[in-house]
């Protein structure tokens, strides 16, 4: 919400006025990595936060090669206590739960980064014809944006789910695109407008650029940080619809992943009656916190590089 | 269905009168602005209904048809079949996309949403009216708790926004924000009726006591309310802690706080200008919100064991009694339709600037 | 303009402000003497970032952090140093004795109430029993503006226009029956007749209702209009003060100099306007020794880099140059009491005309 609220302060260094192109970008492009910098060091929580993204991207990548594809088995060990074993258990086969985490990350996260992937291109996209081309397109457009906007997401993935699967992470990953680009197609036309209201637009055209030097170079650059922050919260947005609908058993369980582990957790392993596959059920929720608290932590720390405003404070 | 015939009308009718006056409340501007979000909330109830239609007529297997054949196998006559399957769909089994189309707008206006398959026999819109209690209610707790608790210490994080207990509280703000509802509602869970069971782990209510106004059945339906409130409470805590928070940072920074002060005016009434401003714009996140928390009750009654819309749901999908999941969809949508027209109703009552029709 | 014997004067001595930066605590506002004489409208001009509506609030000791008050102190009759005063004191001298009218561009007033329910909330803060009183006190004086004061209160913020706003501002900064009034850059972003209506309307109400006023602007022909003295500040220092017409029809110092051929004349050639070069000094750019104006001054010396200039006063006139000073000197020498006599007030139709 604050992201929101921020949003029209939100300006690219990058897009400053004046200056000979080549050289002053070059400049600024290095004093942008200084700042950046400069905002990681102060508070040292934000470096956490990167680290923590950089590890779930790394696990999502190399999790599953740490593996063999088929977990091992201890039949001896069912709803094994947390050991240095098994530092999160096992699960009701017997298999270690922190294997199943890392190896359940890459559905999770592939399924994020297509969502957010196709949020952002599509709400840009629609955002920026909106406000660019205004009058009766963008009428039309913002009743559709309204209506995306809101229809109760959720219960739509549920009805959507009885006759679509979902097969592969992709495959979800659109359908979560299409739900949610709303809010930054909205949010980008009113980007949009207000760049025009500052005769950034028309100042351009004067100049004969052409009309994707315009959105290419004027328009984007100046809202990057803007789409940047919104990507990064679909991608969690993604992953939790996702391991939701897994949670809730609407979906087949094709393949191992958070959602899987939450479900059976607590509607196979009576976890929240017994205390026996708590850890079970504990090492997802884990790894969510973990996942929101690092891109929390990164979208604060982008808000204040790209914010001036909450620079000077 | 009109609503998008009315809506044409409606811009017609505003770009031929005059530019709308900037003195004294108008009733008029108000009737507009509800009138517009009728308008619009009908075309979204129609969106969703048209929805459900298409899916159920696109499932694999068409249920629909399933179900009149399998009534003829066993003997019905044609019509007989065809009738009873009406009756559970809401629509006829036979004749052309369109017929089966109009037919299904047209019981839904009469407020039929067909029959379940589940509980045989029983009417879609008792099963919701039973099982609506069971989320409305809550969901208004877990609102308006939020709302107060987020408003207050927003303004504390604003105050104290420079300090340690300023960030405390902007980070618990913007994880609880993040966080999916299912993992605040699973945790509790885990806590407070696995590890320290002091709460009921599901369930809206003990089965030993009677229903009835005594005592006991009204302690056990609270002693189980509470762990579901409490998680509706956390899901939206969060968003009303940073908008507040925002929110106060913005008014505190405005002009007429330091004038205010300036003229000697009290701290209490200062305190009192500054709120109000900064509460006003929450009014349009109410509707959000709100419309998040009817989402979030799908995981936190799955959690709860609790039986309202979102049980309702997720159990008709599971036993693909599609005319049930259909009205429940229906339903859920309706409910955010109407909490969006209350929530810009109070924000319209309580701007003077939109109750002009200055800035709508 | 006699000087009403109600009115009270303020005397700001070695009044010292700094603001909080990452590179250490910085001066906007040094060392500043000035008086303002009971019942006199006194204008304050200056660049912006000259510090002028720091001091301002200095007045109501209303510096906003991170800038404080370091030093010296600000004396009204019947008040006392209001640097001393704190808490619910501070509180009650705003208002009841200090009045305070923000920039027309500012919006001041509460949006979500009625000019009405903000005058009560005034009336209760300050503890008034008859708020029947405060109320019809306020309708006369919106009357006395040339508006319905019934109207007015009944009305919200965005239904009045800048001008109207500003009015309100004046009958909020009064109704109290403050006797010190500070005005910061009350005409700014309004039109001309508007800001025409404004000044008379300052001038009038000043002088039937006996108060001392403050002006700032950076306007110096809305001060000739209106102010009796004229302090001109550069770099946080008051570097003339004498005056009004006598200030801007023989201006001492070379920065009101140089601000006054800055100005471009109504009737006259305009290329006689002249700019001054260079740039207003910022927080961070003020030289540590010496005068602050010494880089942009056409009669600099060897002594204007290290030593500081002090005020000094002749003939009713203060200025801060070294120049000014040693040409004084050397007048001083050559004919005793020739600078004397000059003192007598311009009157007040014949410098508008001059200056409008």
């Amino acid at each position: 919400m604050s992201i929101m609220t921020n949003a029209q302060e939100t300006t690219d260094p990058r897009s400053a006025p004046g200056g000979t192109p080549g050289v002053t970008r070059a400049t600024l492009r290095r004093n942008f990595w200084r700042g950046v910098w400069r905002v990681l060091r102060r508070k040292p929580s934000r470096m956490v936060g990167v680290v923590i993204v950089a590890g779930f991207a790394v696990m999502g990548v190399a999790g599953p090669l740490l593996y063999p594809d088929h977990l091992p088995r201890d039949d001896d060990a069912l709803y094994a206590p947390p050991s240095l074993r098994h530092p999160f258990g096992t699960d009701f086969e017997g298999t270690d739960v922190l294997a199943l985490v890392i190896t359940g990350a890459r559905y999770v996260l592939l399924t994020g980064l297509a969502t957010a992937v196709i949020t952002v291109a599509l709400g840009t996209l629609i955002g920026l014809f909106a406000g660019f081309r205004r009058g009766r397109w963008d009428t039309v457009l913002m009743r559709v944006t309204d209506v995306n906007l809101a229809i109760p997401g959720l219960p739509l993935l549920l009805v959507l789910s009885t006759v679509w699967k979902f097969e592969s992470p992709l495959e979800m990953g659109l359908v979560l695109g299409l739900l949610g680009w709303g809010g930054i197609a909205r949010a980008v036309r009113s980007q949009t407008l207000s760049l025009r209201e500052r005769g950034f637009i028309e100042a351009a055209r004067g100049l004969g650029l052409p009309t994707t030097h315009i959105i290419g170079r004027e328009l984007l650059p100046s809202m990057a940080p803007y789409i940047a922050m919104n990507m990064l919260i679909a991608v969690t947005g993604a992953v939790y619809a996702q391991v939701g609908l897994f949670f809730l058993g609407v979906l087949p369980f094709e393949s191992n992943n958070w959602g899987v582990m939450l479900n059976l957790a607590v509607f196979n392993g009576g976890a929240l009656t017994t205390a026996a596959a708590l850890p079970y059920l504990m090492a997802p929720l884990l790894a969510i916190l973990l996942l929101t608290l690092g891109i929390v932590l990164i979208v604060d720390a982008m808000d204040e590089i790209f914010n001036p405003r909450l620079r000077e404070e | 269905m009109t609503p998008t015939l009315r809506g044409r009308a409606r811009s017609k009718t505003s770009k031929t009168s005059p530019t709308s006056p900037t003195s004294s409340a108008s009733p008029k501007a108000v009737a507009r602005r509800v009138a517009g979000h009728v308008a619009r909330g009908l075309a979204m109830i129609w969106v969703v209904a048209t929805i459900s239609f298409v899916i159920i007529r696109e499932i694999p297997g068409d249920p629909v048809k399933g179900q009149y054949e399998s009534l003829i196998q066993k003997g019905m006559s044609p019509e007989q079949a065809e009738r009873a399957t009406a009756v559970l769909y809401g629509f006829l089994p036979t004749g052309s996309l369109w017929e089966q189309y109009t037919g299904y707008i047209n019981s839904l206006l009469h407020l039929d949403l067909g029959r379940s398959l589940s509980t045989p026999g029983v009417e879609v819109t008792t099963l919701i009216g039973s099982a609506a209690r069971w989320t409305v209610l809550p969901v208004l707790a877990g609102t308006l708790l939020s709302f107060l608790l987020g408003v207050i210490m927003g303004v504390y994080a604003a105050i104290k926004r420079s300090g340690r207990l300023g960030d405390v509280l902007a980070l618990s703000g913007s994880l609880l924000h993040g966080v999916p509802v299912y993992v605040i509602g699973l945790l509790l869970t885990a806590i407070f009726a696995t590890l320290w069971p002091i709460m009921p782990s599901g369930g809206p209510v003990d089965v030993e006591h009677v229903p009835g106004l005594n005592p006991g059945y009204l302690g056990s339906l609270a002693h189980h309310a509470v762990l579901p409130v409490v998680t509706y409470t956390l899901a939206s805590y969060g968003g009303w802690i940073l908008a507040m928070k925002s929110n106060v940072v913005a008014v505190l920074g405005d002009d007429f706080i330091l004038a205010a002060e300036l003229r000697g005016l009290k701290r209490g009434i200062v305190f009192r200008y500054i709120a109000r401003n900064a509460i006003l714009p929450l009014f349009t996140v109410l509707a959000l919100s709100i419309g998040m928390l009817f989402g979030g009750s799908i995981f936190i009654e799955q959690i709860f064991n609790y039986p309202g819309l979102g049980l309702l749901l997720v159990g008709s999908i599971s036993s693909r009694d599609y005319a049930l999941m259909g009205g429940t969809f229906l339903v859920i949508t309706i409910g955010i339709v109407v909490a969006n027209i209350v929530a810009d109703l109070l924000y319209t009552a309580i701007d003077p600037r939109v109750r002009s029709g200055g800035a709508a | 303009m006699t000087a009403n014997p109600t009115a009270p004067a303020v005397r700001v001595r070695g009044l010292t402000v700094v603001y909080k930066t990452p590179v250490g605590e910085l001066p906007a506002v040094s060392n500043v003497d000035l008086t303002l004489a009971p019942g006199t409208i006194t204008g304050v001009v200056g660049e912006s970032g000259s510090g002028k509506s720091t001091l301002a609030l200095c007045l109501l000791n209303a510096v906003q952090s991170p800038g404080r008050i370091a030093a010296g102190s600000v004396e009204i009759d019947g008040l006392g140093d209001v640097v001393e005063l704190g808490g619910e004191e501070l509180r009650r001298a705003r208002g009841r004795h200090v009045g305070y009218v923000f920039q027309a561009a500012q919006n001041s007033l509460n949006p979500l109430k009625t000019i009405g329910k903000q005058l009560l909330d005034l009336g209760r803060s300050h503890g008034v029993e008859d708020l029947r009183a405060l109320v019809r006190d306020a309708k006369d004086l919106l009357a006395r503006m040339g508006m319905d004061g019934a109207r007015v209160l009944d009305s919200y913020q965005h239904e009045l226009s800048g001008g109207m706003r500003q009015r309100v501002g004046i009958m909020l900064a009064l109704v109290l029956n403050a006797k010190v009034v500070v005005l910061d850059e009350p005409t700014t972003a309004l039109d001309m007749i508007t800001q025409a209506t404004i000044l008379r309307i300052v001038r009038e109400v000043h002088d039937e209702r006996g108060l001392t006023t403050l002006v700032i602007t950076h306007d110096v022909g809305a001060v000739a209009e209106v102010a009796d003295n004229l302090a001109v500040m550069y770099g946080g220092r008051v570097v003339e003060h004498g005056p009004v017409m006598e200030v801007l029809g023989s201006p001492r110092h070379p920065y009101t100099r140089g601000l006054i051929r800055a100005i471009p004349r109504l009737s006259g050639d305009i290329s006689l306007a002249r700019a001054l070069p260079g740039r207003p000094p910022t927080l961070g750019t003020l030289p540590a020794a010496g005068c602050v104006f010494r880089e942009r001054c056409d009669r600099r010396m060897d002594v204007c880099d290290t030593v500081e200039p002090v005020p000094l006063t002749r003939d009713g006139r203060t200025v801060a140059c070294h120049a000014v000073d040693a040409a004084a000197d050397v007048d001083a020498n050559a004919a005793p009491g020739v600078a004397a006599g000059a003192a007598d007030r311009t009157p007040t139709t014949a410098r508008r005309k001059e200056y409008a």
